[in-house]
């Protein structure tokens, strides 16, 4: 089975010559929980667009499902829950009004049982309370949540969401993680952007980073990690000692601060440099070994802050 | 699909403007090809129409007029200004008719005005006039010795019959006759009469006629004026049948709420003057005779082509006010023997208002006005 | 469980290709449109056109001293129907019909509802034969509610009897019913050119009010071309020049030939700008 989301060389270019999308290859594994990762206006909602039809490609492929977009979009979309850049509705409608015409829209949606399943994926988010109010009447976190269950009125193969967990509360930022690992959990690939590293880092098994339009790395998030080393680090008044001390057995790319020293402590054992410090008489206020976050991971690749392109 | 294709999508819009402009501009054209009848002479033409003899018909027939004239707002006839005013108030515009007629002395023309009728029927011994805005009908006793010629107390403008007749009367060696080719009209096969004035006073640059290739009724008249594409006339039917319309389609029952008057018809060369006439919306001139339609007794100066009608009685001093009075002010003056007077001239028509009040009209130009007035009575 | 093992159990528990519901795109748009309290209230006003008029007319009495077809309501309230129809033609009719049609693709853009609907997929061609679907019969709500309103207002207020046509001749009040609807259908007819012109215009927006605005101007224009004399040559392409014809069906018989060209016109403009709204709205990027 082919990877259900794949794009060639995708590019879109902007009518006044601003290149949106550069050169972009998806590869999306089946299965997978995928964070598109990148700042906003990294070109992150573009790529989306495209993958659903909604803007054409100025030029490359994208294939959703094994099946070329957008010419068998009317195949492939039933089979795809999606939601893109926010939640829209219709305000002087319920919620479950709402789900109904979304429904009504896809032809392959069987009209007899389409109340029952907006219940449900209403229940399915926590809006069951909520479902003959006026969408007007609706939070942000709502209508976020209200998005979530127009993917969910259908079984689908592959959800497509547009910063899911945008405008909740922390709360509601939980119960949308759950919901997705769970989803997942039913075999359904998720593909899920977001600006939020640490989303990525709770839920999803690979990830994609997004700069400027153009994807620098996508791999599992094991393999993004892994590939920075952990840093010792020595919090101590005596710099010149504990650095002294370090060189010497053999940590590399030093660095001091005011209070800390911290460098690449290579194969040896963490303990054996607590011994060798103390033993040097360097006093020590802290020490330990400090595991890379993907934030360091992008600002590794992009060579840049997070919020650099916001 | 790549920008490209979709931008492709624009040439079905683009393809349907071509498809509907094209069907609505050269469909009546396809529809009106020329069809294919023996050859017939123009003298064998002729002959046909003075014998052609039918014994009913009924039909649409519409009348396109476009004079040249400015259009005057609010020009409706305004007291002490008759004669000028009427002739003057041609205005260009469309009429549409039905009309029916069985012999020998039944008939009915419906006026189909913007949400309104006028209408006249005569089943041979009464006639009504009805005018379905002001929902008035009027009853008209018909004078026995009228009753063999009943059409008189109909509008002949929009019977075709009528002004082809009146057109070939005036055929003379000042004319050139020819049959000029086919067409259809009203759905028939007919041949085109042509009428080309020999003389150059005359603004009219031809007339044609259109006759049918079965009945040899005339099914159209077209008048193109001397200079321009566009006819200055054209009257035609666009559905005609000459099956015989019933008895009872010239029969009017005055309808309930509708307020009847009686009226005897004064004579039978008049136009009855209680015909409902609503202002603006004169009926056509015939084409030969201009100022014949409501003015008193109009003189006739010369033969054929080049005629001009005088009218006297026209109170050109109240003519100082009014779209009428400005227009009139606009005029170039002229002045010869016969007097001093403004010209008002269009592509089709020249009058002559003289500042003793009489008025010269013809389809001539201005010039041939002037030599005629010169002619004129005083 | 391995992410090809997940996908495999995914494809099974797919629906088997469900039937083709196409027709329930078509009823849900006709919910959007008639559900909404905009759309009520221009029912509402087009409703009252009969009412006000039958009620000035009962108060101030007057007895056939007006022209057309107002004169004729005192005597026969079924006149009521067809003149309302005939004064909401030129400005009230057009105004309910622009509302709705700058806003149908228009406004479905601005709330961002179009995208969810073109990932159901409802499919852009379809999505727009819906909203087309739902104009035309908005339409024929609009001028069947004064129908109705007319009806109802006219038979309580003035007497009703055997009906006078232009021709002066008298049918029964069942065939000037049928005439009366008939003249409903047309005027309907009669505005889906406007309608074509508005779903364009719709299709080239995310901003309904600037559709709307656009529409109704594109509207005068036209209206004010048809009065120009001058411009003779081009009145016949002009949407709005035989509007007026549905008059010729209370004539005796009624006449067709002007009719027959007003809807011919209006099925041109209808060609017209509905494959220009197709061809916009199937290449647009939808943001």
């Amino acid at each position: 089975m082919s990877a259900p989301v794949v794009t060639r060389g995708l590019t879109k270019r902007f009518h006044g010559g601003q290149v949106a999308v550069d050169a972009v290859d998806l590869e999306v594994p089946a299965g997978s929980v995928y964070g598109f990762l990148g700042p906003n206006g990294s070109g992150k909602t573009t790529t989306i667009r495209m993958l659903l039809g909604l803007i054409a490609p100025t030029s490359g492929e994208v294939e959703l499902l094994g099946e070329p977009m957008p010419k068998a979009h009317l195949r492939v979309l039933p089979r795809v829950g999606a939601l893109v850049e926010g939640p829209a509705f219709y305000p002087f409608w319920s919620g479950q009004a709402n789900l109904l015409r979304f429904d009504a829209a896809d032809r392959t949606a069987d009209p007899k049982t389409r109340k029952a399943r907006a219940g449900e994926a209403l229940e399915r988010v926590g809006l069951s309370n909520a479902a003959n109010k006026k969408v007007r009447a609706y939070s942000l976190g709502m209508r976020q949540r209200l998005a979530i269950a127009v993917a969910l009125m259908q079984r689908r193969e592959l959800l497509v969401l547009d910063e899911p967990t945008n405008g909740l509360d922390p709360q509601g930022t939980r119960e949308v993680r759950h919901l997705i690992r769970e989803l997942a959990g039913d075999g359904t690939t998720v593909f899920t952007s977001t600006h939020l590293l640490a989303e990525v880092e709770q839920v999803c098994t690979h990830a994609a980073v997004m700069s400027r339009g153009k994807l620098l790395r996508q791999s599992t998030v094991a393999d993004l990690r892994s590939e920075l080393r952990p840093r010792l680090i020595v919090r101590t008044p005596d710099l010149g000692a504990a650095a002294e001390t370090l060189q010497g057995m053999g940590v590399t790319e030093l660095k001091t601060s005011e209070e800390t020293v911290e460098g690449d402590p290579g194969e040896l054992p963490i303990e054996k440099f607590a011994a060798a410090l103390v033993a040097a008489d360097v006093r020590i206020h802290g020490f330990g070994l400090e595991r890379p976050s993907l934030e360091d991971a992008f600002v590794a690749l992009t060579g840049e802050g997070f919020d650099v392109a916001e | 699909m790549g920008v490209a294709q979709r931008s492709r999508r624009w040439l079905v819009p683009v393809a349907t403007v071509a498809v509907v402009a094209g069907v609505g501009a050269l469909g009546p054209v396809v529809a009106d090809a020329s069809p294919k009848l023996p050859t017939i002479t123009a003298q064998d033409l002729l002959a046909k129409v003075q014998t052609a003899k039918v014994d009913g018909l009924s039909g649409t027939v519409h009348s396109s007029t476009d004079l040249g004239l400015p259009a005057i707002p609010g020009m409706d006839g305004a007291d002490g200004m008759q004669g000028a005013s009427q002739v003057l108030a041609l205005i260009n515009g469309d009429h549409t008719a039905r009309v029916a007629f069985a012999s020998p002395d039944k008939a009915k023309v419906s006026i189909l005005d913007a949400q309104a009728e006028r209408l006249w029927t005569s089943d041979g011994t009464s006639a009504w006039a009805y005018d379905s805005s002001k929902r008035e009908a009027t009853k008209l006793t018909l004078p026995a010795h009228s009753k063999a010629k009943p059409e008189k107390t109909l509008p002949q403008s929009y019977d075709p019959q009528a002004v082809a007749k009146q057109i070939l009367t005036a055929i003379d060696p000042t004319t050139k006759v020819q049959v000029s080719g086919t067409e259809k009209v009203a759905g028939r096969d007919a041949y085109k009469l042509r009428l080309v004035p020999k003389t150059d006073k005359s603004t009219v640059g031809s007339v044609t006629l259109a006759i049918d290739s079965k009945t040899w009724v005339p099914l159209d008249v077209t008048v193109m004026p001397r200079t321009g594409n566009d006819p200055a006339v054209e009257l035609g039917f666009t559905s005609v049948s000459f099956d015989v319309p019933s008895a009872s389609s010239f029969t009017f029952t005055p309808p309930k709420g509708v307020k009847v008057t009686d009226e005897k018809v004064p004579s039978k060369a008049e136009r009855p003057h209680s015909i409902p006439q609503r202002p603006g919306n004169p009926s056509l001139i015939k084409p030969t005779k201009p100022g014949t339609a409501n003015a008193g007794k109009p003189t006739v100066i010369g033969t054929g082509w080049d005629s001009v009608a005088m009218i006297r009685g026209a109170q050109t001093g109240g003519l100082t006010g009014g779209p009428l009075g400005q227009l009139l002010a606009k005029a170039p003056s002229v002045q010869g023997s016969w007097g001093t007077g403004k010209i008002v001239t269009s592509k089709m028509i020249s009058a002559l208002i003289t500042d003793d009040g009489r008025v010269f009209v013809g389809l001539v130009t201005p010039d041939t006005l002037q030599a005629a007035a010169a002619k004129a009575p005083r | 469980m391995s992410p090809s093992e997940a996908t495999a159990d995914a494809a099974v528990a797919v629906r088997p290709s469900a039937g083709r519901h196409t027709l329930a795109l078509f009823i849900s748009e006709l919910r959007l449109v008639f559900g909404r309290a905009r759309t009520q209230v221009g029912l509402g006003v087009l409703a009252a056109v009969p009412l006000l008029i039958g009620i000035a007319i009962k108060i101030t009495g007057s007895e056939g001293g007006t022209d057309g077809f107002i004169g004729q309501i005192a005597g026969n309230g079924l006149f009521l129907i067809v003149a309302s129809l005939g004064l909401s033609l030129p400005f009230f009719l057009p105004t309910a019909v622009t509302v709705i049609s700058g806003e149908s693709l228009a406004g479905e853009a601005s709330l961002g509802t179009l995208r969810s609907l073109l990932t159901a997929p409802a499919g852009r061609s379809r999505l727009l034969a819906a909203k087309m679907v739902a104009l035309a019969v908005f339409c024929l709500a609009a001028t069947m509610t004064i129908w109705i309103s007319g009806l109802i207002v006219g038979f309580i207020l003035f007497p009703v009897g055997d009906v006078l046509l232009l021709s002066g001749s008298t049918v029964s009040l069942g065939n000037g019913l049928l005439r009366a609807f008939g003249i409903a259908i047309v005027i309907s007819l009669s505005l889906l050119g406007l309608a074509g012109i508005g779903l364009f215009i719709s299709s080239l927006t995310s901003t309904p009010l600037a559709a709307m605005a656009a529409t109704f101007g594109t509207f005068v224009v036209l209206g004010i071309l048809t009065a120009i004399p001058q411009l003779h040559a081009i009145h016949p392409w002009l949407l709005i020049y035989r509007w007026q014809s549905f008059a010729d069906l209370l004539r005796d018989p009624p006449y067709w030939h002007e009719i027959v060209r007003n809807l011919l016109l209006q099925a041109g403009y209808l060609a017209v700008f509905y494959t220009a709204a197709w061809a916009r709205i199937t290449s647009r990027d939808i943001t």
